[in-house]
């Protein structure tokens, strides 16, 4: 059995370490940046250019770039000298990321835009929020971080091109665009049946499925659909075991359906069943006896309990930087992903 | 941009499917591998064609699956299993999003297969990594955002969390995340011809997403939910107009902003400089003057500015604040979509016709190189679909034996 070890992309050693990549830090953040670092590009950071001193600063670093990022759009102004066609003409193995609300073109493209906006544009707010409220967004600026990674991948399929053709090109990334990729399955529904799904919440659709009270917080679940019949089953020996009133009663005929467990009856009934028993445990204690029976169930986890989960220390998820502007140390998340060698590999490397 | 790559992909349901499916949209040969006797769950989700029974019918699995190729594949036999690592030895990547061990299992996990073809690219995508005590647990999109958090700071402070009303890490944060490693692992195929295991974590690919809240918390300032509300706006919220469950969201960042803002909402001209003018329900209000008031009575604020916009038509509404640099638009739904003007302008959308469901729109690929657009082509293959044509291809079967493999229910 070959040995496996991780591949280190620090020292310039990843697969963009030849690549030096300048961010104009504006309306879209430094993650797209962060995204291409954590692969071993050399990535420069510098405020986006206000004036025409500024623009005439930019353009002369420019010479041995390999990648610019850049916001754009109404939030970000464009200053003459400096739209993306003169760069190109200028820097020809270039490759200009821009990232933008709308996109480059379009009736739209001119329209400012807050993280809200985006949102509201790319389709995905409307379906977050309360059934008898109005649509709430997603916490924390999600439609500039999904721009950031769509437009890290642009960027790569870029570089992969200009590796065999030697010509830069100019990536117009649309955060609209982006989001509408997060709309599960509403665009075929509306297109097969007609409907126009709405914002659910997160009360329960079915019984097993959906957000449950616990003595000290929520859980999360999904039992009984998608090839989790077998959890539905799992789930209701566990309430059997537990002596909960009511659960003999799941056993019944017709809780075998997903149609029937899909009627409000049902989902009341269960949640009437099931929360009686949660109400008296820890949302912990629940995640792990529920794993254990093969049932996907979570806890609805604070930042602050994110941050001790026992599976994330586990694998040395969290890291601990200095603060780009104060220097302090600053807790961060590792990259998602780990990249394994077979170990002669990763030394002969 | 990825023609000649050819992908083995055993991504299954939600997330690693849009992984493979940007790969053949961007030229890649993608070979999906499922059976009669055992079909990605998502060919059993609705919704589905109307009136039509069977394997082919889910608009859920036709929209990750576009462009990909369908080898009916039976693992639970030996000789499927067999054939699979033949085909794994012939691919530059292999995927899957299975919990650790299924693929070990079928005699395919990575070092199984980089045996065969060692400058293999493997993407290993499950819920909690590889390693760790957790890594066998199971899990959706809705629990995994649940546990990295985003779902207890989405909502209003005063309800119980919201999260995104989806399975949101496996449409953008999970399969996204793993298309950066595996483009940058193509890369580094190209340069050294070496292979690598990736392996992603769909709880840390998540948790990337709400990095800064756990910065915060990690320094003991716990983030709370804060409905549509931030701190670089205000006001910054979600308005109801005429007719049924029709919104605006609308938001200032600047005095210039609200200036504009609260004329429009006003019904009066813009005005000149920063002095209100008596008349005007939002401009004349002393309290939402400065940044620090209208803060200081958001409550207020948005009150005021529902009792303004219940009566307006929302289009009409985001296109005049618009139309004076305010950052406002309607919330718009599917079917909203797929008649917008600045995707239609921008070739956002593109036709396919599927066998049984007819034609149906596909987004392209959100990112534009130049002014050319990379999307879907064709349509989800039906179950099976190419088996014949790639077992000719890729194994070099005969026709007899295609059929042989076929009645013992290898190729099925």
């Amino acid at each position: 059995m070959t040995e496996l070890a991780p591949l280190s992309f620090a020292n310039g050693d990843g697969p963009l370490a030849d690549l030096s990549v300048l961010e104009l830090v504006g309306e879209f953040g430094t993650y797209a940046g962060q995204l291409l670092s954590d692969l071993g590009a050399e990535v420069r950071r510098v405020a986006h250019p206000r004036s025409a001193a500024d623009t005439e600063a930019a353009l002369g670093e420019l010479s041995g770039i390999d990648v610019l990022i850049r916001s754009g759009g109404a939030d970000t102004p464009e200053l003459p000298g400096f739209d993306p066609a003169t760069i190109r003409s200028a820097h020809p193995r270039l490759i200009q990321a821009v990232l933008t609300p709308f996109g480059s073109d379009g009736p739209k493209a001119g329209c400012p835009s807050t993280d809200l906006i985006r949102l509201a544009a790319g389709g995905l707010l409307w379906l977050g929020g309360y059934p008898d409220g109005e649509p709430v967004a997603p916490y924390g600026g999600q439609s500039s971080l999904c721009t950031a990674i769509f437009a890290a991948i642009g960027v790569l399929l870029a570089v992969l091109e200009r590796d065999h053709t030697g010509h830069g090109t100019t990536i117009d990334i649309s955060a609209q665009e982006v989001l509408i990729q997060a709309l599960e399955t509403s665009l075929p529904e509306y297109e097969l049946t007609g409907k126009v799904r709405r914002r659910a919440g997160s009360a329960p659709q079915e019984a097993g499925t959906g957000l449950y009270r616990c003595g000290d917080g929520y859980i999360s679940m999904v039992a009984g659909r998608l090839g989790t019949a077998r959890a539905w089953r799992r789930l209701r020996e566990w309430l059997v075991e537990e002596d909960v009133p009511g659960a003999e009663e799941l056993f019944e005929e017709r809780w075998e359906t997903l149609e029937f467990r899909q009627q409000p009856e049902a989902i009341s009934r269960f949640a009437a069943v099931f929360g009686a028993f949660a109400e008296t445990r820890g949302k912990l204690e629940l995640y792990l006896e529920a794993q254990r029976r093969s049932i996907a169930l979570a806890p609805v986890n604070t930042p602050s309990e994110v941050l001790v989960d026992p599976q994330l220390a586990a694998r040395d998820f969290f890291r601990e930087v200095p603060d780009e502007i104060t220097g302090r140390p600053r807790t961060v998340p590792s990259p998602p992903y780990r990249f394994w060698a077979e170990r002669d590999q990763v030394v002969a490397h | 941009m990825l023609r000649g790559i050819r992908v083995l992909d055993f991504c299954w349901v939600g997330a690693g499917a849009l992984v493979t499916k940007l790969l053949a949209e961007h030229g890649a040969e993608v070979i999906k591998i499922e059976s009669h006797a055992r079909p990605d769950n998502l060919r059993l989700s609705p919704p589905y064609a109307p009136g039509v029974d069977g394997l082919d019918r889910s608009g859920y699995f036709a929209s990750r699956n576009n462009d990909k190729r369908s080898f009916a594949l039976n693992m639970s036999l030996p000789r499927g299993r067999e054939l699979a690592r033949e085909l794994a030895s012939r691919c530059d990547l292999v995927t899957n999003n299975f919990r650790p061990g299924v693929m070990e299992r079928w005699g395919l996990g990575y070092e199984d297969v980089a045996r065969l073809n060692p400058s293999v690219i493997y993407l290993a995508m499950s819920m909690q990594g590889a390693d760790g005590p957790n890594r066998h647990y199971v899990g959706f999109g809705s629990t995994i955002a649940a546990l990295a958090g985003l779902v207890q700071l989405s909502g209003q402070p005063n309800r119980e969390p919201v999260g995104t009303g989806t399975h949101y890490p496996d449409h953008i944060p999970s399969p996204g995340h793993a298309l950066v490693a595996v483009l940058a692992a193509i890369r580094r195929r190209e340069q050294t011809g070496r292979g690598a295991l990736i392996e992603v974590s769909q709880l840390e690919a998540t948790v990337n997403m709400v990095a800064s809240a756990i910065s915060a918390a990690a320094l003991g300032e716990e983030p709370r939910r804060q409905g549509n509300r931030s701190d670089l706006a205000c006001p910054s919220g979600v308005f109801r107009c005429r007719g049924e469950d029709e919104w605006c969201a609308l938001a200032a960042r600047s005095q210039e902003q609200w200036l504009a803002l609260a004329a429009v909402l006003d019904d009066r001209p813009p005005l000149d400089g920063d002095r209100p003018l008596a008349g005007g329900l939002l401009l004349a209000d002393a309290r939402f003057v400065t940044l620090e008031g209208r803060r200081a009575h958001e409550d207020e604020l948005e009150l005021a500015i529902a009792a303004l916009v219940a009566d307006r038509d929302c289009n009409e509404l985001a296109s005049s604040l618009q139309a004076v640099g305010v950052p406002a638009w309607p919330v718009l739904s599917s079917v909203d979509l797929l008649e917008d003007e600045q995707l239609r302008e921008r070739d956002f959308w593109r036709s396919l016709t599927h066998p049984v469901l007819g034609r149906i729109a596909a987004p392209s690929a959100p990112f534009r190189a130049g002014k050319d657009r990379t999307g879907p082509t064709q349509a989800a293959p039906t179950l099976g679909e190419h088996t014949r044509d790639l077992a000719h291809e890729l194994l070099a079967l005969s026709d007899q034996e295609i059929d042989a493999l076929a009645a013992e229910q290898v190729l099925w």
